[in-house]
């Protein structure tokens, strides 16, 4: 009567749509970074939100993104592919959210 | 559509929908709360995306309104006949349950409220044999056990995996802010989720109701007009819940990193989504709050506080019980008949009513932000040691 089976999908669909979509979307960021475009959240951007990022503490920020951007050991043309491979991964992961919502919705494949 | 709806089906709708929307209400937090929190999203976007994208959900997919309709209750030939007066039963004791825990901010699942009136009502009002207790063991109570703990591994593996891969030297930006802009998609997605199973319990107590009302044949899904009334209920629900949570947004909240909460987020809404494929009833607050907990053990330095975490546990624990008991007291007045019926209803608002008074009066102190909240502090996180990054960056910078 218990269907053991149906929670190891579950677990393991979960599992793997998580890391899928986590991974690739670090790894985008990860490759925007190296590329030299750092994202740094400016908190004026998110007026209205709590913020947690202070003025000072965001100026701190680009700062440090700057001068890991001037710093980057990477030629130009390596943060041009480092670039795309991040747009790719971004890519990438909103194709496997699109998926997975297509995946459990009856009425697309029926 | 026939129109022999006599009062007593009408009344188990509209209660049904008054359900509907404090689950909305109680649940906006689940989806929205972090994102508000790391400044993700404004609160006014955050909100009216998420009442959007609950009125989507509740129309992908209706696999767990099958589970509520056709599986707790033996209705049919075959089976008992349930009658609508149980069902309003059943939903009284979870509506006041629901009302009782939000209030004194104990950690409860609005959808174990749910199932707990339901038994219990059907209990008194029928017998034991009425219930299925085989499909709530399989498809509510050991998914209650099981999803938390499997989100919680998710949430866990997901958050290393997020600070293993944006890892850089100390001193220079990692670009994890950019996991803000991540988490408007991934809370976006809980939003979405919570459509999929909560829209769908109450579908799925209109359609028993409809059922057991002789108006619905045995066995068939919700009818159209049904998602559309419980998805609205939902999103309105939603949206002014919302409010509630911009209001009370001055005090701390948990401390949640951009990282951390979308890969908290990202594991809720894979989780919720594969269980309403397969018609699993969850409480998206649990799974909500294992997730929190396990990316919060994913963070450096993060140590349990397992008294916290026990608390929680009992208040999941109690609520099915519970509940029951408030469904079964109430289905005892409804066997009396249209008296009965009456004396629940007073007593349902007297109740409602003193619970709003009292809420009233302590405002700040109780609010639905409460479960995640707790959940949040339940992981201790040890601030990383100042000094060595310091000397880093000095080595950097030479």
């Amino acid at each position: 009567m218990i269907d053991w089976a149906a929670f190891v999908v579950v677990a393991g669909a979960s599992l793997l749509g998580t890391v899928v979509v986590v991974s690739l979307y670090s790894l985008g960021l990860r490759l925007l970074t190296s590329a030299g475009r750092a994202l740094v959240v400016d908190p004026q951007s998110f007026t209205g939100a709590i913020t947690i990022l202070t003025p000072k503490r965001a100026a701190k920020e680009a700062k440090r993104a700057r001068k890991t951007a001037s710093a980057n050991p990477l030629t130009v043309g390596q943060k041009r592919l480092a670039l795309v491979g991040a747009y790719t991964c971004f890519v990438l992961c909103i194709g496997a959210v699109l998926y997975g919502v297509y995946l459990i919705v009856p009425a697309l494949h029926r | 559509m026939p129109v022999d709806f006599t009062l007593i089906v009408v009344l188990v709708i509209a209660l049904a929908l008054v359900f509907d929307f404090t689950n909305g209400f109680h649940d906006t937090a689940n989806a929205m709360a972090t994102p508000i929190a790391t400044g993700a999203m404004r609160p006014r976007v955050a909100v009216g995306l998420a009442a959007v994208l609950n009125l989507v959900g509740a129309f992908l997919s209706t696999e767990v309104a099958k589970t509520v309709s056709g599986g707790i209750i033996r209705e049919g030939d075959g089976g008992v006949q349930i009658t609508p007066e149980i069902i309003f039963a059943g939903l009284i004791g979870a509506i006041v349950w629901n009302l009782i825990t939000w209030l004194r901010g104990l950690p409860s699942s609005s959808s174990h409220a749910l199932f707990g009136g339901l038994i219990g009502a059907a209990i008194i009002g029928i017998g034991f044999q009425s219930v299925d207790y085989n499909v709530v063991v399989a498809k509510v109570i050991l998914p209650a056990l099981i999803a938390p703990l499997t989100v919680g591994v998710v949430a866990f593996i997901a958050t290393r995996l997020a600070y293993f891969i944006t890892r850089r030297d100390s001193g220079r930006a990692d670009g994890r802010g950019g996991f803000r802009y991540a988490q408007i998609f991934s809370s976006s997605l809980v939003a979405l989720s919570h459509g999929t199973n909560d829209a769908q319990k109450t579908m799925g107590v209109i359609t028993l109701t409809l059922i057991a009302g002789g108006v619905q044949s045995v066995g068939s899904g919700p009818q159209l007009w049904v998602i559309v009334v419980c998805a609205l209920a939902i999103a309105i629900g939603t949206y002014t819940g919302g409010w509630r949570i911009i209001h009370t947004m001055g005090r701390g909240l948990t401390d949640v990193k951009p990282a951390q909460g979308f890969a908290a987020e990202t594991s809720t809404a894979a989780t919720i989504l594969a269980s309403s494929h397969l018609g699993f009833a969850l409480s998206t607050t649990q799974v909500a709050s294992g997730s929190v907990i396990g990316s919060g053990l994913g963070r450096r330095g993060a140590t349990v506080r397992w008294g916290m975490a026990g608390q929680i546990a009992l208040g999941w624990v109690l609520t099915l019980p519970a509940a029951a008991i408030m469904g079964a007291f109430a289905a005892g007045f409804a066997l009396l008949g249209p008296v009965g019926i009456v004396i629940d209803l007073l007593l349902g608002s007297l109740v409602v009513a003193l619970l709003f008074r009292r809420a009233q009066r302590s405002r700040i102190s109780h609010d639905n932000l409460h479960d995640i909240d707790d959940a949040g502090r339940v992981v201790k996180i040890r601030k990383t040691p100042r000094k060595i990054s310091r000397r880093d960056r000095k080595k950097v910078a030479l």
